[in-house]
């Protein structure tokens, strides 16, 4: 393939991307609305996913107040490990965390599910019926993300939260109560603003790309594989590149200097 | 009537279809036959619109539709019932979901009335005892009777495509399909176009043959002609079938 083919596949496929995230959004107010469809989808990527990442914001909550009290108590500032684990959960590891959990349960399903369904020619059998595989199978699969990532990043910060509560009490013996005020301090307008609005773009970021990839797939078993391991990496790039340009965006719209 | 007309089609570099012209009737009974591989889906898939050719047009009763968008192509749709290759069931909808779900979708119907249509629908099929069953729990042929009971189920339509109907199943339930394919057809008095590599199944089904090879048709025509072709290739992809009718 030529540098000139290369070039024009890749905005192709950025073409492509781009209408699937703009009929995802324009087609969302058109009828029929596919309520029972969302509700699954919620329940999947919602509430069965409550488990994988409270056990991984709870470690990853853990390691950070090791980490930091192992570095603060050397400098004798043992009793702010509360205040940086908030500041760090509340506006970037806990939406960050759970969205790459996210990526690995949630986004990953959509596109093998779609996947497999473009495969078996459900998806065309849908279109052969006149309903519309962006209404019926995408926009649910939006809209749960859109809905339920916000929820599982609270969810994941408070695990979080609590994992650091553990290790800073009980293993580096400070104060329960301290940590907690510190922690509530923290919870000012920007720091919760900075750290909520993020997982409203990553959870429709993940799900268009995870449903992209899906509706992309060709070629069988192995078709299934590429298009579900470009999914997950790329989102997971896309989601960490994002989280950079928000933040960035974020510290300078919410006064903070840098 | 659907028309072809110099259709060509390729997926990426390789060319699947190189001119293809046919014209056909909605009550005719027609086999598309050739390679696994050769572009015989692709046909239906291009009657459905379900994707658009490279170059050359397609007509269906008149209407060019290879430049028409997705909306305008619902009428085209529905004109044709399909039975995709091992049924395209709803992996996560039980049999009678599966056969409900296109009433449910397109005729809001109350759900006593869908019920009922379901019941009778897969009893007609013969697979009635399979209502509550998933689909990774049917058998190959229960798989395809269902797709059957589905496709039937959202009404009349003028014409069946059945992509590879037989594909993967025991000689036995092959056997099923095609009685019921044949009995739908004589009682709806509705033709169709079915997809398949086996000749035999095809000579039991149809009345005419069209059969693709290196993406171009070699060969169309009635029983007669087939028998009496002289084509090498048709000849050789027909062996099998003087075969079975010496065996028979």
């Amino acid at each position: 393939m030529s540098i000139a083919d290369k070039i024009k596949t890749i905005l192709y496929e950025l073409q492509s991307f781009y209408l699937l995230c703009l009929h995802s959004i324009l087609k969302l107010f058109k009828k029929p609305f596919y309520f029972d469809d969302m509700i699954e989808q919620m329940e999947y990527a919602g509430a069965s996913s409550v488990l994988i990442v409270s056990l991984v914001c709870l470690f990853v909550g853990m390691a950070l107040s090791l980490q930091l009290s192992a570095e603060l108590s050397g400098l004798g500032l043992k009793m702010y490990t509360g205040k940086i684990v908030g500041i760090a959960v509340i506006r970037e590891i806990g939406p960050l965390v759970t969205a790459l959990v996210f990526i690995g349960r949630v986004g990953a399903g959509q596109t093998a599910e779609i996947g497999s369904m473009i495969l078996g020619h459900q998806i065309d059998t849908l279109r052969v019926y006149g309903i519309d595989p962006i209404k019926k199978v995408v926009i649910p699969r939006v809209i749960a993300s859109i809905v339920m990532l916000p929820c599982l990043t609270i969810i994941g910060d408070l695990v979080c939260l609590f994992g650091g509560y553990y290790i800073a009490v009980l293993v580096s013996n400070q104060s329960g109560s301290f940590y907690w005020s510190s922690i509530i301090r923290e919870l000012t307008f920007q720091n919760v603003f900075s750290g909520s609005i993020k997982p409203f773009i990553f959870g429709y970021l993940i799900s268009c790309i995870s449903c992209y990839y899906g509706i992309r797939t060709k070629g069988g078993a192995k078709g299934l594989r590429i298009s579900t391991t470009k999914a997950v990496v790329t989102s997971i790039v896309v989601v960490i590149a994002m989280d950079f340009v928000l933040t960035r965006i974020l510290l300078y719209a919410l006064g903070f200097s840098v | 009537m659907i028309v072809f007309d110099d259709v060509w089609f390729s997926y990426g570099n390789r060319e699947v279809l190189r001119g293809i012209s046919f014209k056909a009737d909605f009550h005719e009974r027609i086999a598309v036959l050739g390679e696994s591989g050769g572009g015989k889906t692709t046909i239906l898939k291009l009657i459905l619109g379900l994707i658009a050719p490279d170059n050359g047009k397609i007509l269906i009763d008149g209407i060019d539709i290879t430049s028409l968008k997705e909306e305008e192509l619902i009428p085209i749709r529905r004109k044709f019932s399909i039975v995709f290759q091992e049924g395209a069931l709803f992996d996560s909808l039980p049999v009678k979901e599966n056969v409900a779900f296109f009433m449910r979708e397109l005729l809001k119907l109350s759900d006593k009335e869908i019920y009922t249509r379901v019941s009778k629908l897969l009893s007609r099929v013969g697979v009635q005892e399979a209502e509550e069953l998933m689909p990774e729990e049917l058998s190959g042929g229960m798989h395809r009777r269902v797709a059957i009971a589905r496709a039937l189920a959202v009404g009349k339509t003028k014409m069946f495509l059945y992509d590879e109907p037989t594909a993967g199943l025991d000689p036995i339930n092959s056997e099923r399909i095609i009685s019921l394919i044949k009995d739908l057809a004589d009682k709806e008095n509705i033709g169709f176009m079915i997809i398949t590599h086996v000749v035999y199944v095809a000579w039991q089904l149809c009345d005419r043959f069209i059969f693709i090879k290196d993406g171009k048709i070699i060969f169309d025509g009635n029983k007669q002609e087939l028998i009496l072709t002289e084509h090498p290739s048709v000849r050789e992809f027909i062996k099998e079938l003087f075969f079975k009718i010496k065996k028979y």
